[in-house]
């Protein structure tokens, strides 16, 4: 009895791993090794992937996934201009129909073409099914359907007329096979696990939540030199803590980190050997919103005074480590440089000004220099470098006699006061503002899904939607205008606009980089391209 | 019906109620968390009429007893549902994940006793000695170690410094055939290393002290004087007695095992339904969070009856109670 009471333990310990063991032999193997010859590179990320129907999915390893398997209409340059991709040729032949016209020499995975029959399917289908994670499904509003007018022409029958939408659309929106999607009743909720039809240039072959994704090449990919990508094949791996990832780059474990690195891994990196970090621009910015629903920030005084509490510098020095550059205040990034406009100037941080412009308002400040007014000041938790600057402006603030009260949230409690505009003043940042005139309807015009400030300035609304419909040279004249507007009554307030850094072993060359945090070096484009340096 | 029969029954019973409490609370819980998961899974375009379309998909516009009973229903019916942002079932997602938790934490637990229990042994015959000493300080450190730390120590120190083993992962994507099985033991070492550190503290404490006591018992001392051996009083007298807290401690500890899992996993980034749940967190993806949390109930409401049913044979007046 004694001996069969130590066993019963001994058993429930040395059994437990067994059973584990057993249950691991059912999970997933992996896939045997490829048949395709050629180099293999392994790529770290930090999430897996949620959904892999590119019309779901928004996390940002969905992203690069199936933006290797199903092609974008436009790509766009280092300058944020957009070039053609899958659309050779965009355009209006009249204010309420715009047409791409696509090339003929792009197949599926499975040998089928790519036509203009695809692009229609999957832009009827998002309207339609209105999939909750679709980027696109917004730009679609002015569009009543699309059509195939040939193999090769796609039309957009416009409800009113829409100068960004094939823009926007064809930057954002990935096609996908209608022969496969077409089979489903609703594109929302399909869930697009397996036997996976794209068109490079790779195609997912195997996946492993929480592990790995494999992706082989796809043959013919017109747009790689000589018609095929250069790797034989590209795995994903899934490595949660950023600390890890670094580990495991440097050990040769992986080839290159996707995610951009933390502000302060960027230097240390720099002098790693083996490692090579890369430049890559930003198109998004870190702002403040003020609330102007909420007294006193409806005032401009106040909200000026604010501006002018900021040490815009110290926080691009200090948290951002010289990584990120002025905007001039202007919610243009300046890597568009077709919309920036050199004259605009930052908000000077100047405290003594700021007292100033309270004074002038008629506020009074106490024996301690301060002048009552106590705003709230949001920002998620999630983002470290957010949190960190966060805490600068509520010290610079202190320093002009404002008190700002700092309310660091988890991401979801963030999301859901942003929704509410529970917040007098709003931290955060844009990932990716391609397009001056769409993101300034989305970000000013009033009941704009994004406007956090709350503006509702008939002045500055007016040349929003004129831009929506002028022609692009005359969109360019109106967003400076608008911008200058936006900057000079503080409808928001644009801290940095931050570069970023992806970093890779340095036996790999070839890479490509595109702007943004999205698209960095694991754009199509550039995995196409990459290549060990032998 | 026989005493033990009974035991049993009060134990299936109870624990059955606790799963129950646990299904409800943790449906509760859920709905009161900030935010809704269209917010969550939403792109900024989207407008708020849309938003209401997406929660009226999800079920979430029904009432919250509406929404509990089909729950309930669909549980009883072995039916977790669908994961809001994958789009497949419940099941499934758990299913690819849960054997990569149940290894991780089973060997975990298995190493942690069979290096706790002879340490605990150790000390407690080691009274007052360095040896003694020494254990109740690695204790003592092994009880406030932090798993990140503790983590990343061993990774740089055997991955990338030694290179003995890998980062991170399961296993090497490109390992197949037999040699899959020992790349998948080569990325189990550091996670269950780092695990079992956390946890023997615990373990060789609790087991040192239980033993010092049950070691100055009478019965004890009857056996010495009978001239047993001391090994044999120690290890075929005291120590069946001096188990029984630990084998509570390994009830407990269960809960603390997943949940340090979920850390441990992260660092490791090992596969397991500990980083599951830390994504369905964030993207407030309820079917999943509710399977998960059933599932890890389940998992310790049945180790802790288990627990109990051995506490059962190892001390039979349990039984009676």
């Amino acid at each position: 009895m004694r001996r069969r009471s130590f066993a019963a333990l001994a058993a429930t310990a040395v059994g437990a791993p067994a059973v584990g063991g057993v249950l691991a032999g059912c999970a997933p193997s992996p896939r045997p090794g490829s048949r395709a010859a050629g180099a293999t590179l392994t790529v770290a990320t930090t999430t897996d992937v949620v959904n892999f129907n590119p019309l779901v999915g928004n996390s940002r390893t969905d992203y690069w996934i199936t933006d290797l398997m199903y092609p974008r209409l436009l790509t766009i340059d280092e300058a944020g201009n957009k070039q053609p991709w899958l659309a050779v040729r965009y355009g209006y032949h009249d204010p309420k129909t715009g047409y791409y016209r696509i090339r003929d020499d792009v197949r599926w995975s499975d040998g089928k073409p790519v036509t203009a029959a695809d692009v229609a399917f999957t832009i009827n289908a998002i309207k339609r099914d209105k999939p909750a994670g679709n980027t696109t499904f917004g730009q679609l509003t002015n569009v009543a359907r699309a059509s195939a007018a040939s193999a090769t022409e796609v039309l957009l029958h416009l409800s009113k007329p829409d100068q960004t939408v094939l823009r926007e659309v064809g930057f954002w929106m990935n096609v996908v096979p209608a022969h496969v999607f077409g089979k489903v009743s609703n594109v929302a909720t399909f869930a697009n696990t397996g036997d996976w039809v794209g068109c490079g240039p790779y195609t997912l072959v195997s996946a492993a939540k929480g592990q790995a994704y494999t992706l082989e090449r796809t043959e013919p990919y017109p747009w790689a030199p000589g018609g095929k990508p250069s790797l034989a094949r590209v795995v994903f791996r899934v490595y949660p803590d950023i600390n890890t990832e670094i580990l495991a780059l440097r050990s040769g474990e992986v080839d290159l980190i996707a995610n951009t690195l933390p502000p302060a891994q960027v230097d240390v990196l720099r002098h790693t050997t083996g490692i090579t970090v890369r430049k890559v621009p930003g198109l998004g910015y870190a702002h403040l919103a003020y609330n102007m629903k909420h007294k006193p920030l409806d005032k401009l005084a106040v909200r000026q005074a604010l501006a002018h509490a900021v040490d815009y510098a110290a926080i691009r020095r200090v948290v951002l480590q010289g990584q990120a550059v002025s905007t001039h205040s202007s919610p243009i990034a300046p890597v568009l440089t077709a919309y920036a406009d050199p004259s605009m100037t930052e908000y000077r941080h100047d405290p003594a000004h700021a007292r100033r412009l309270l004074r002038q308002a008629g506020y009074h400040a106490d024996a301690r220099g301060r002048f009552g007014l106590s705003l709230r000041m949001i920002y998620s938790l999630q983002d470290a470098v957010t949190a960190q600057w966060a805490s600068m402006v509520a010290s610079d603030a202190a320093k002009a006699g404002i008190t700002i009260t700092l309310q660091g949230m988890d991401r979801n409690t963030y999301l859901a006061k942003t929704d509410a505009g529970d917040y007098d003043i709003y931290a955060g940042n844009f990932a990716i503002m391609d397009d001056p005139v769409t993101n300034m309807a989305l970000t000013y015009l009033p009941g704009g899904a994004i406007n956090y400030s709350k503006v509702d300035d008939p002045a500055l609304s007016k040349l929003i939607t004129d831009a929506q419909v002028a022609t692009p040279d005359e969109q360019r004249e109106l967003v400076a205008k608008a911008a200058h507007l936006v900057r000079d009554n503080v409808y928001d307030n644009v801290v940095y606009m931050q570069n970023f850094y992806v970093a890779h072993r340095t036996e790999w060359t070839g890479f490509v980089a595109k702007p943004s945090e999205l698209l960095t070096v694991v754009d199509p484009a550039s995995l196409a391209r990459v290549r060990t340096r032998s | 019906m026989s005493t033990a029969l009974r035991f049993a029954g009060r134990r299936v019973a109870r624990g059955l109620l606790t799963l129950w409490f646990a299904v409800t609370a943790t449906f509760l819980l859920l709905r009161l968390l900030p935010g809704n998961p269209a917010l969550a899974v939403a792109n900024p375009n989207m407008t708020k009429h849309d938003q209401a379309l997406l929660l009226h998909q999800y079920g979430l516009d029904q009432p919250l007893i509406v929404q509990y009973g089909k729950y309930l229903w669909q549980l009883l019916h072995g039916n977790l549902g669908i994961s809001f942002t994958q789009q497949v079932p419940v099941s499934s997602v758990l299913l690819a994940r849960l054997p990569w938790t149940l290894l991780l934490t089973g060997s975990a637990l298995a190493v942690t006793i069979a290096v706790g229990v002879p340490l605990g042994v150790l000390a407690a015959t080691r009274r007052g000695t360095v040896v003694d000493r020494l254990v109740q300080l690695g204790g003592v450190v092994g009880q406030s170690l932090f798993v990140p730390s503790v983590g990343i120590f061993l990774l740089f120190f055997f991955g990338l410094w030694l290179r003995w083993l890998p980062i991170g992962g399961a296993y090497s994507p490109d390992a197949a055939g037999a040699g899959w099985y020992g790349n998948v033991l080569a990325h189990l070492v550091l996670p269950c290393l780092s695990l079992m550190l956390l946890q023997i503290g615990s373990y060789v404490l609790t087991l040192r002290a239980s033993l010092i006591d049950a070691l100055g018992e009478d019965y004890c001392e009857l056996a010495r004087a009978k001239g047993l051996p001391n090994r044999a009083v120690v290890w075929k007298h005291a120590l069946r007695n001096a188990l029984l807290p630990t084998t509570t401690l390994v009830g407990l500890q269960l809960g603390f095992l997943v949940g340090g899992a979920v850390l441990t996993e992260t660092i490791f980034a090992y596969p397991g339904i500990g980083r599951g749940i830390y994504e369905a967190v964030t993207q407030l993806d309820y079917p999943v969070l509710q399977g998960a949390f059933v599932l890890l109930a389940a998992t310790v409401v049945v180790a802790s009856m288990l627990t109990d049913l051995l506490y059962g044979v190892l001390d039979p007046r349990v039984r009676t109670r």
